[in-house]
């Protein structure tokens, strides 16, 4: 009997530690307090297949006991017809629970969405490629990834540089740092943007466009974070690198956050509910912060 | 500027060697090596780099971007349309201008079709905003065109049919980047204001016989530079409307075909002038466009190059179709087998299909994803080549064979 539990514990630790996969899952890491700013992130959802309905449904029922009030979408909010029927059959029916109960969805286009699409009401782009918002202590900065032309980067280098609140996230399609192999970085526009980021204390950028879940080490101070598989998955595309903090590409993802003071706290969990990656961020005022390496989050595989 | 014998800047021992090196090698070679080398190698040396070391090929090409771009690629745009300037003086494949009335109209149907399969392809990709990309399928190279042309067909009438083509094509390209992609923020009447004051100064030089090509480069040319930046239209083409204005030879000594080195009109002295410095501008153009991430691929980037290959020929029969029925006349010896085949070379756009996608779109995925497609249409030679080989036309003819 000792024999068949030894082994039964042998076969469970290869299975969590297998590639692709995180060592043992995650605590929860949301403390869940009241007048903190708590929202969600989604990317490459807009696929209309049961994967994007099962993520749904996991953010439905996290909705229940964790009232995240804004959902970010990272692009690729739609994939193939983009008719008015593809938009209920791609995004307003998986959401259906979260729209009715009030969740305001912030999205940010990718390369498979329409131009036209920053024109549907839902999405909340106000007719707008790029905009800005603000939540509380936090401002949030959705841009447009598939197109960062001059225009753009004054935009959001001025808009940065005028933002009084405690945090800055950004958030967009393509990521400036990932490690998946299929797209990887795109150094194009981390040439442009990484700088104004650093200059303007940017604490936070999500991203999509690679189908996988991945969590950077800090990058001259910036956290990042790839999300990109909550409808579509490359299933073992990552390669791990040394500043990979964290991944998970064997399964949907999405993430769920809560920003209270200047803590920030995140869960990245599966289709199944599975929290796969969590910890907290604390944000340090950027002198500071420069010679002092932020904590490890709970739930790092490094 | 010129010496007693009309040579700009040289010596008499360079001019003596180059003159020596110029004569022993056929003409044909001798285009390739001074037209068509520093592009291609700028592009090989961009798509080895940015897979190599991409921060350090952005950091590069980012800094010179607006210098090449901007202002480099002009003076090739200007030995271009010194080209077809010169056309339309006797001698010219553009003279009378009634000779380009056909490939003009075949060019509406060259460059639709290729436009309108671009954007079913991509969207049946699921890539819709590449859809923008239709811009760079009505490019057309004109220096790799007839250098193909000219070795398949040899001194053929396709030939000059290829070029009035591929000008007309380009013609239509550039006004719809213009109309649909105004570079920045419009300054209009400021910028129509420099323009006209640019073309009225190109004109009084004109009138007062200047003969260098200096002021009409430095002053005109400026102020056109000015202008179309402020009205929105890219600044590459400043010297396109001044260009017209040099004092030129009485005959075209033909397209491509080098100026001679006693020539004395301000035409001719500005391409022996600029010839080779437009080709460095070429190599940086291709070192700065063509830098394409293979990461950044996606399957729209088939979109293109399948629009140029397979549209460009449709297009030319149903425009020529058109032309026909309008009643005028394809050149002599000119058939739906060498329209295919003109087709075919006509479908390369490297070097303003290269602008055209720089022009519409910032750097980022969909730029790499057209300027990869432009590359692959370069395929476009080969199967010309695999073309007149099957149809037994051009050097693959038997009457040629046979003698």
């Amino acid at each position: 009997m000792r024999t068949v539990g030894r082994a039964l514990v042998c076969v469970l630790f290869v299975v969590a530690t297998a590639p692709g996969t995180l060592l043992g899952q995650a605590q929860r890491a949301l403390p869940n307090r009241s007048g903190s700013v708590k929202f969600a992130a989604i990317g490459d959802n807009g696929t209309g297949e049961q994967p994007q309905y099962e993520i749904a449904d996991q953010m439905s029922g996290l909705h229940k006991v964790f009232p995240f009030d804004l959902v970010i979408m990272l692009g690729d909010n739609m994939y193939g017809g983009q008719q008015p029927a593809d938009f209920v059959k791609k995004f307003e029916m998986p959401y259906a629970a979260l729209l009715s109960a009030g969740v305001k969805f912030q999205a940010s286009l990718g390369n498979h969405d329409r131009d036209e699409n920053v024109l549907y009401k839902p999405f909340n782009m106000n007719g707008q490629r790029y905009y800005s918002y603000t939540r509380n202590n936090v401002r949030f900065f959705a841009l447009d990834s598939t197109r960062m032309d001059d225009k753009q980067v004054a935009w959001i280098d001025t808009s940065l540089a005028r933002a009084t609140e405690d945090w800055k996230i950004c958030y967009f399609h393509h990521p400036l740092y990932s490690n998946a192999d299929r797209h990887g970085a795109s150094v194009d526009l981390r040439v442009r943007l990484e700088p104004i980021f650093v200059k303007h204390g940017v604490d936070v950028v999500f991203s999509g466009h690679d189908h996988v879940y991945e969590r950077l080490k800090p990058q001259k101070g910036i956290y990042y974070f790839v999300s990109g598989a909550a409808g579509q998955l490359r299933r073992g595309n990552m390669s791990p690198a040394e500043q990979t903090a964290a991944y998970f590409d064997q399964d949907q993802s999405f993430m769920v956050v809560e920003i209270a003071g200047s803590e920030m706290y995140f869960e990245a969990v599966s289709r199944t509910g599975r929290i796969v990656d969590a910890g907290t961020i604390t944000r340090q005022a950027k002198a500071a912060a420069a010679g002092s390496p932020p904590p490890e989050p709970a739930g790092s595989r490094r | 500027m010129p010496d007693k014998d009309g040579q700009v800047g040289t010596s008499p021992k360079r001019r003596g060697l180059r003159h020596h090196a110029r004569s022993t090698l056929p003409r044909l070679l001798r285009f390739a090596i001074e037209q068509l080398l520093l592009l291609p190698l700028g592009v090989i040396i961009a798509l080895a780099w940015v897979n190599a070391a991409p921060e350090s090929y952005y950091r590069f090409t980012f800094s010179i971007a607006f210098l090449v771009n901007d202002v480099g690629i002009a003076f090739f745009f200007a030995l271009i349309t010194k080209e077809v300037v010169e056309a339309t003086i006797p001698n010219g494949v553009l003279h009378p201008l009634r000779r380009a009335l056909l490939p003009v109209v075949a060019s509406l149907g060259a460059t639709a079709v290729p436009a309108l399969l671009h954007v079913r392809i991509v969207e049946s990709l699921d890539e819709p905003m590449l859809t923008i990309g239709w811009r760079v399928a009505l490019a057309s190279d004109l220096a790799i065109g007839f250098f193909f042309a000219r070795i398949i067909f040899g001194r053929h009438p396709a030939v000059p049919f290829l070029l009035l083509l591929g000008i007309a094509c380009n013609a239509l390209g550039f006004v719809m980047v213009a109309l649909f992609d105004p570079a920045h923020d419009i300054r209009l009447v400021n910028g129509v204001l420099m323009l006209v004051a640019a073309l009225a100064i190109a004109a009084v030089l004109r009138r007062q016989r200047v003969r260098s090509f200096w002021p009409y480069v430095l002053i005109a040319g400026v102020a056109s530079w000015v202008g179309m930046y402020w009205s929105g239209v890219h600044p590459a083409l400043a010297l396109v409307p001044i260009i017209p204005f040099l004092p030129h030879a009485a005959r075209d000594p033909g397209f491509f075909v080098d100026a001679r080195p006693g020539a004395r009109d301000a035409l001719s002295q500005f391409e022996l002038w600029w010839r080779y410095p437009a080709q460095v501008a070429l190599f940086f153009f291709g070192l700065v466009n063509a830098g394409v991430p293979m990461g950044a691929l996606e399957p729209g980037t088939w979109g293109l190059p399948l629009a140029l290959l397979v549209g460009r020929p449709l297009g030319l029969f149903a425009g020529a179709g058109l032309g026909l029925a309008l009643g005028f006349h394809l050149p002599h010896r000119v058939g739906w087998r060498e329209l295919t085949i003109i087709g075919f070379v006509a479908a390369m756009g490297l070097s303003v299909g290269l602008f055209f996608a720089a022009a519409i779109l910032p750097p980022g995925q969909l730029r790499s994803e057209l300027s990869m497609g432009v590359l692959l249409s370069l395929a476009g030679a080969p199967l010309a080549f695999i073309g007149a080989w099957l149809m037994g036309i051009g050097r693959f003819s038997n009457e040629r064979q046979q003698r």
